[in-house]
């Protein structure tokens, strides 16, 4: 391989750099201008590249009363249960439907990608959900969208491209598919099932439609809709006397909704990287 | 009325109502909530019997009184000694439902709030608030509507095109139950001025309560003290245009301050107080004919356009301010580096107290708007009511019950009830200081957010606890402002194009209008913008409100100020 000149690694250096700073200084804002007090946000007119001032008060208004911290508490929750459940039938689905000897199979299929392409819409899936008497229950948070076309497809194409080899020498020693699938398909898919899972999770995460549409109770909210709250709202956050400034308040809220999944991608970035597959045949 | 304007709240956030409502539209002004009523046909309020208007007797006594002409009573302090509007809870058990938007945060569930609880038992019945994100309330409106899962009282903000539709089907016809002196059952509700609910109707019917709010919204709030500065104490000494345009350079320092900020709730330019300087009409005028003519074609209108041209070409505007949020754009207020605003006037007392928070040197006030050649400019009737609620089909006793709780929501100022609604449970929520103001504990903050206010309300009281200045300062605004205040002609009518077309058309117009005064094309193109605006719709729209004009008897029933 041709080494780099000196000119081509500045300049990648310059790139990567730039990139970093685009990526990172918006962060950095979000983050000192939740730490602000109003008189910097005023002063800086919105947000606030160093707080002269720098004080907790946006934080306090936000956890005052405890409703961010019990909607953190229920989309913990509703993520790790959501996930969890979101994978198991993703797993299972994408595992059936990658054998080619299922009868119906594609079928199947076909209707799991007919909903990529059609939604159906707002007044239907509220409808549906009122029908199965899911209104008002976490359970409407997960059950509609339990398993993602996508996702299905991601790991079914997976299971195929694994050596029909593997399912063979497994079947010549009895086993059955449940055990192919534990024993033999998923130790091999961690990789794939590690990105799924991470899909489903920030989905789960972020989702606040589904909440707004079928919870009226808005201590069951999850921090996504209370956080939306927040944000688009702007103002009367704490009703009347403002001890922290809208922006301080709406950045702390952007704060507390990415930490949680910022300290989770670390852990899972190296299976996005990782080769999966390698040596699984030789074994 | 703008567009997509979804504009917040109390404490002066008007109209986040009206998603799009027609012509009016304007995005351009981001202006508020004068209102349409909304009939099947062409129709006004005139063909509806009104409740009669009934002012309350006994209450306390403001210190400075309410006006005929619609200025609202102010008070120094708390009523020392609230009366109870109630002698006994208006209910005797069961649950009244209700769905409101939600402005705020969340506020305490139910079980943990004190003050909800008391508001229940004050009441006699369960109250049980489905509260929706502002932004996501019609979207949650149209669900339950699908899902046929009305509560009792819905908060109704845009019209949705099909709304005569929707009334008649899912909807109470409430005029045999409050039209004319069976208002006098509830004693609250007969307190709202007939001017206010001569917005509540719909094909011939009473369908709505309305959130009264104070007439006019203003005309924009502006930093006397920069004023000072540049040589003019009050914006009311300000002799005509010319003197304003120098007045606004003066004031302008590139990079520090500048003359007006915009946002992009208000269209980008604060346009309202221009346009009232100009004396632009209240988005139609009525000439003595019969005829109507869209502000958008009047002479004024145009002066207007091209003055604020002008003034961006003089660079008085604060760069970039056109694509701001409104928070943005106050804090450049506050701060000092705007002097001129559009916001709607209930929203002032939070723009003062914050300026002074930030410099106690500051001098926000409220711009009362001079004429463009000297004596005076004008000022809309365009904040009449904030929302209306619209009560779910049920037979005439569950109804009753159902006035009866809006007859509660909606206990005056200085009345015991008031005082639970807003402040909650005395020693938990809130604690008197030495002048019996009510101050809200850290606890009452949460618990206060319930959106009990959305279910009916009084007409506002000024009441800024601790502020005489700013209280009287409201005061005299609106006193000033309201004396300016012009009405809609068309603000109770219905027309059917305006609903389906009103927001496209009104964005076009402030699209080519944005051109215009940022210079990117001549004033000459509002004239095809009008003449397209016309041949798309515009024309229509006309001939269906003169058509309800003259179906509709007697006055043109808009938002006349009442006793």
């Amino acid at each position: 391989m041709e080494r780099p000149s000196r000119l081509g690694t500045g300049a990648k250096a310059l790139v990567i750099a730039a990139v970093f700073v685009v990526v990172v200084y918006p962060l950095y804002v979000v983050l000192a201008t939740s730490f602000s007090s109003e008189a910097d946000v005023a002063k800086a007119g919105g947000l606030v590249a160093w707080p002269a001032h720098p004080t907790l008060d946006a934080y306090r208004t936000v956890f005052n009363g405890g409703i961010v911290t019990r909607a953190l508490l229920v989309s913990f929750g509703v993520t790790l249960v959501g996930t969890l459940l979101s994978v198991a039938a993703t797993v299972g689905m994408a595992y059936g439907l990658s054998r080619r000897d299922l009868v119906g199979g594609r079928f199947i299929l076909l209707i799991a990608l007919f909903t990529m392409l059609f939604n159906p819409g707002i007044i239907p899936n509220f409808l549906t959900v009122k029908q199965l008497g899911l209104l008002g229950t976490y359970a409407a948070l997960v059950l509609p969208s339990l398993v993602s076309a996508f996702n299905l497809v991601v790991l079914r194409s997976f299971f195929m491209a694994l050596p029909g080899e593997l399912y063979e020498a497994a079947r010549l020693d009895g086993a059955g598919d449940f055990r192919i699938l534990t024993r033999v398909v998923l130790p091999l898919s961690k990789g794939v099932i590690a990105v799924v899972s991470l899909f489903y999770a920030v989905g789960y995460w972020n989702a606040f439609f589904n909440a707004m549409l079928y919870l009226d109770d808005n201590t069951k909210w999850p921090l996504a809709l209370v956080l939306r709250s927040f944000v688009t709202q702007g103002d009367a956050i704490s009703n009347g006397e403002g001890i922290a400034s809208t922006q301080a308040i709406q950045m702390a809220v952007v704060v507390v909704s990415v930490v949680p999944i910022v300290l989770v991608y670390p852990f899972l970035q190296r299976y996005f990287t990782k080769g999966v597959l390698s040596g699984a045949v030789k074994g | 009325m703008s567009g997509k304007n979804i504009v917040k709240a109390e404490l002066g956030r008007r109209s986040f109502l009206w998603g799009g409502v027609g012509v009016a539209s304007l995005a351009l002004t981001g202006c508020g909530s004068s209102a349409k009523s909304t009939a099947g046909k062409a129709s006004s309020a005139a063909d509806v019997t009104l409740p009669t208007f009934v002012p309350l007797a006994g209450g306390a006594a403001p210190d400075l009184p309410a006006t005929a002409a619609g200025v609202p009573a102010a008070y120094y302090t708390y009523p020392a000694a609230p009366v109870a509007a109630y002698s006994a809870p208006p209910l005797s058990g069961g649950k009244i439902s209700a769905m409101t938007p939600l402005f705020t945060s969340p506020p305490s569930g139910h079980d943990a709030n004190p003050a909800w609880q008391a508001v229940e038992k004050a009441l006699g019945a369960k109250v049980d608030i489905t509260m929706i994100v502002g932004d996501d309330y019609d979207t949650k409106l149209s669900t339950t509507v699908a899902g046929d899962s009305l509560p009792d009282i819905v908060v109704i903000t845009a019209d949705p095109a099909n709304l005569p539709g929707l009334l008649a089907a899912k909807f109470a016809d409430l005029t045999p139950l409050l039209g004319g002196d069976k208002a006098k059952q509830y004693p609250h509700l007969a307190a709202i001025p007939t001017a206010v609910w001569e917005q509540c109707t719909s094909a011939g019917k009473l369908y709505f309560i309305p959130i009264p709010r104070n007439i006019s919204a203003g005309s924009g709030f502006y930093r006397q003290d920069m004023f000072a500065a540049a040589g003019v104490n009050d914006c009311r000494d300000i002799k005509n245009a010319d003197d304003f345009l120098t007045l606004l350079k003066e004031i302008t320092v590139p990079g520090k301050q500048y003359g007006v900020a915009g946002s992009s709730g208000n269209g980008g330019f604060s346009a309202m107080p221009f346009l009232h300087i100009f004396g632009v009409p209240n988005m139609w005028r009525l000439d003595g004919g019969g005829n109507l003519t869209a502000h958008y074609e009047t002479d004024e209108y145009k002066a207007a356009v091209e003055f604020m041209a002008k003034v961006y070409k003089a660079g008085c505007y604060l760069p970039g301010s056109q694509g701001w949020t409104k928070n943005q754009m106050e804090d450049a207020f506050q701060s000092g580096k705007a002097a001129l605003i559009y916001d709607g006037l209930p929203g002032f007392g939070v723009a003062y107290q914050q300026a002074k928070k930030i410099s106690p040197a500051a001098a926000p006030a409220p711009f009362v708007p001079f004429g463009h050649a000297g004596g005076k400019g004008v000022t809309w009737k365009d904040n009449i009511y904030f929302a209306r609620v619209a009560l779910k089909k049920a037979d005439p006793a569950r109804l009753a019950d159902v006035l009866k709780a809006c007859d509660f929501f909606a206990s005056p100022f200085g009345t015991k009830e008031h005082m639970l609604l807003n402040f909650g449970v005395e020693g938990t929520d809130y604690t008197l200081d030495e002048n019996h103001n009510p101050v809200l504990t850290a606890q009452g903050k949460n618990d206060t957010l319930v959106t009990f206010k959305y279910l009916s309300a009084p007409t506002q009281a000024q009441f800024y606890p601790g502020q005489k200045d700013l209280t009287d300062l409201m005061y005299k605004s609106y006193t000033d402002e309201i004396a300016l205040a012009v009405a809609d002609p068309t603000a109770s009518l219905y027309s059917p194009t305006a609903g389906k077309k009103g927001t496209a058309l009104g964005k076009a117009m402030s699209d080519a209008v944005a051109q215009i005064i940022t210079g990117q094309s001549s004033l000459s193109a509002l004239d095809s913008a009008v003449k397209t605006w016309r041949s798309n719709g515009g024309d229509q729209i006309r001939s269906e409100y003169q058509q309800a004009l003259q179906g509709g008897t007697a006055s043109t029933a808009s938002g006349t100020p009442t006793k």
